[in-house]
């Protein structure tokens, strides 16, 4: 079945079918071979259970605010506000497309229209300061990962959804990872351009008082992020009711700004509409091949499985890591993330791990799929919004970040603290 | 003909997203209320149940919007390996598998319905609505959804029938949303 499953998996995406109903499919087959009671008769009661959920529907909300944001101008505002701050650093700008990257990819549910955004914004001025085109859009599209590990993060909702695991304490298990890594992005770009200066293009002071002035428009952002964080980490909200609120700020905001209008809106609705319906094809997919796998006997077979192979937990989970590299080259993020929960996760739980440390190590080595040819969306997203050079610069300037993602899940292994040390904290 | 079929169809559920994300709004709206009138000492009660039945709608309701805005979450590596021609058959063969399943999700979905209808099932919370009406229009959406992929596939299939396979790229082709972006 472990078998049938993954050559099936590979070879229908293979095929270009479209994810979700691959994963459709998938459960079809494991009710015709593999089980003797017909389960594609729960199929009409999965797609309702499964969607008609008050947890899910914090997804369309995070995308609307993420939408509203971006598309009111605000995130271009705050770009021009962290250059005011971050630019005397070595490698100047390069930290500002990280810290703007992070901040509105971790909500905006298109990590594609936070990478547009910032990649407007910013080439012009790349070329004019003079900085290396491959770090400069490297950086780009590697903040743009940051956003699905930090909260509030689409891709945790659907992990927690799927494994029946606590979304706030995913929540917080991914807060230390995430901004240790955002942090760990702007050391590797330092160290960077102080062996290279040539990189780093021209680093600027501003005066204080125009750093106080950007002040201004970067508060409101931090804000709305601390409540919806605050809300669901205080407890007097769910992740859902958060997200009703982080709406209702965004709005604020946008109105404040003056970013606010007719056709904005229309294009943020329509916009969430698609990613969240995109989302939740692949969501009922999942959860309809869970049900079957569960139902015919997966656990058993698992266990056999990996007995049978005699990999202590360790290795097993060195395995899993390759797994998800080699994979991450060809599928990403959501996708790769709904396909492989149904066999990983249980098999990984089994040997001891806890699933929400698992939850966060999953999302970097999925962030890292974001990044690394020849599929990776963030690379093809970044590319398309320079319009000159080659693709092949923003790869090569997306390796450190994409080696300093690998060193994080290794000191996740290493250190499973760093995920879990605040969810146990706060407990 | 056909890209003209699929520009109205496109038109048409541009229009149903629009409803479907001011419902979402609602929604939001809805959720935010609760929040302020539990901060003083009441709550209007059911939203979790409420946000639920919304969910359900947005999703059913949603897909076709998504399908004509070529926004379902395909792999292309292989298909990008091929020149027109070879990328319209691996499109339509996509097409039809993809209406196949929505046909079946569909069809199962109704009895979903029926023995909610004949039950007079209703949810088992305080606001014990009555399912079907809920049911009822989520079947609708997905009914709707598979209606919009057979079009669409007929549509291709006609265009790959007459050879214009470039067209069938611009209507069931993968990966839109680099050219859509602004």
């Amino acid at each position: 079945m472990i078998g049938y499953v993954s050559i099936g998996l590979l070879g229908l995406l293979a095929l270009s079918i479209p994810v979700g109903i691959v994963l459709f499919l998938l459960g079809f087959g494991i009710d015709f071979f593999f089980s003797s009671f017909p389960l594609t008769r729960g199929l009409g009661n999965m797609v309702w259970s499964s969607s008609n959920s008050a947890t899910l529907i914090a997804i369309p909300f995070f995308v609307l605010l993420g939408e509203i944001l971006v598309r009111s101008g605000v995130a271009t505002r705050t770009y021009a506000a962290l250059d005011r701050w971050v630019s005397w650093l070595p490698g100047g700008l390069v930290h500002a497309n990280i810290a703007t990257a992070t901040m509105f990819s971790a909500t905006s549910g298109s990590s594609v229209a936070t990478a547009a955004t910032v990649a407007t914004v910013a080439m012009p001025q790349a070329e004019k300061l003079g900085y290396d085109p491959k770090l400069f859009s490297g950086a780009i599209a590697a903040g743009g990962t940051l956003g699905i590990m930090i909260p509030p993060s689409i891709n945790l909702i659907v992990y927690g959804f799927l494994t029946q695991s606590s979304i706030p304490q995913l929540f917080l298990a991914g807060l230390i990872p995430g901004l240790a890594l955002a942090i760990a992005f702007m050391v590797v770009t330092a160290v960077i351009c102080m062996i290279r200066p040539d990189l780093g293009g021209m680093r600027r002071t501003f005066p204080f008082p125009q750093m106080l002035r950007a002040l201004i428009d970067l508060i409101p952002i931090l804000i709305l992020f601390g409540l919806i964080v605050g809300s669901i980490y205080g407890g007097w909200a769910t992740p859902t009711e958060a997200a009703a609120v982080g709406v209702a700020g965004a709005f604020l905001i946008a109105l404040a700004f003056g970013g606010v209008s007719w056709d904005m809106l229309l294009q943020s609705l329509t916009g969430t509409v698609k990613i969240t319906s995109m989302i939740m094809l692949i969501v009922i997919g999942a959860s309809f091949l869970n049900f079957t796998l569960a139902s015919a006997g997966l656990g058993r077979e698992l266990t056999e499985f990996m007995n049978g192979l005699g990999l202590t937990p360790l290795k097993t989970i060195l395995v899993v890591v390759v797994l998800y590299i080699v994979l991450g080259f060809f599928i990403e993020t959501l996708s790769l993330m709904v396909v492989t929960i149904p066999i990983i996760v249980p098999l990984v739980v089994a040997q001891g791990y806890d699933v929400i440390w698992f939850g966060i190590l999953m999302i970097v080595l999925i962030e890292m799929a974001l990044i690394t040819p020849p599929v990776g969306l963030n690379l093809y997203v970044v590319q398309g919004a320079r319009k000159s050079g080659s693709l092949n610069e923003v790869m090569l300037g997306a390796l450190p970040y994409c080696l300093t993602m690998l060193a994080m899940a290794f000191l996740l292994i290493a250190f499973p603290s760093i995920a879990l040390f605040l969810p146990t904290f706060l407990q | 003909m056909e890209l003209k079929l699929i520009s109205h169809l496109r038109v048409i559920n541009k229009g149903v997203a629009l409803v479907v994300g001011f419902g979402l709004l609602l929604c939001a709206a809805f959720v935010l209320a609760d929040i302020i009138m539990r901060q003083i000492g009441s709550s209007l009660g059911g939203t979790e149940e409420i946000a639920g039945y919304a969910m359900a709608l947005a999703t059913s309701w949603g897909m076709s919007y998504t399908l004509l805005e070529l926004g379902h979450v395909r792999i292309d590596l292989l298909r990008t390996k091929f020149q027109s021609f070879g990328k319209a058959l691996f499109d339509v063969f996509s097409m039809i598998v993809m209406s196949g399943v929505i046909i079946t999700i569909a069809i199962k979905a109704w009895p979903v319905v029926e023995r909610s209808i004949t039950n007079g099932s209703r949810a088992n919370t305080p606001l014990e609505t009555p399912l079907a009406w809920v049911q009822l229009p989520w079947f609708a959406g997905w009914v709707w959804f598979a209606a919009m992929s057979t079009i669409t596939t007929l549509a291709a299939l006609s265009l790959l029938a007459k050879r214009r396979h470039a067209e069938t790229e611009s209507i069931i082709g993968a990966f839109a949303e680099q050219e859509t972006l602004q």
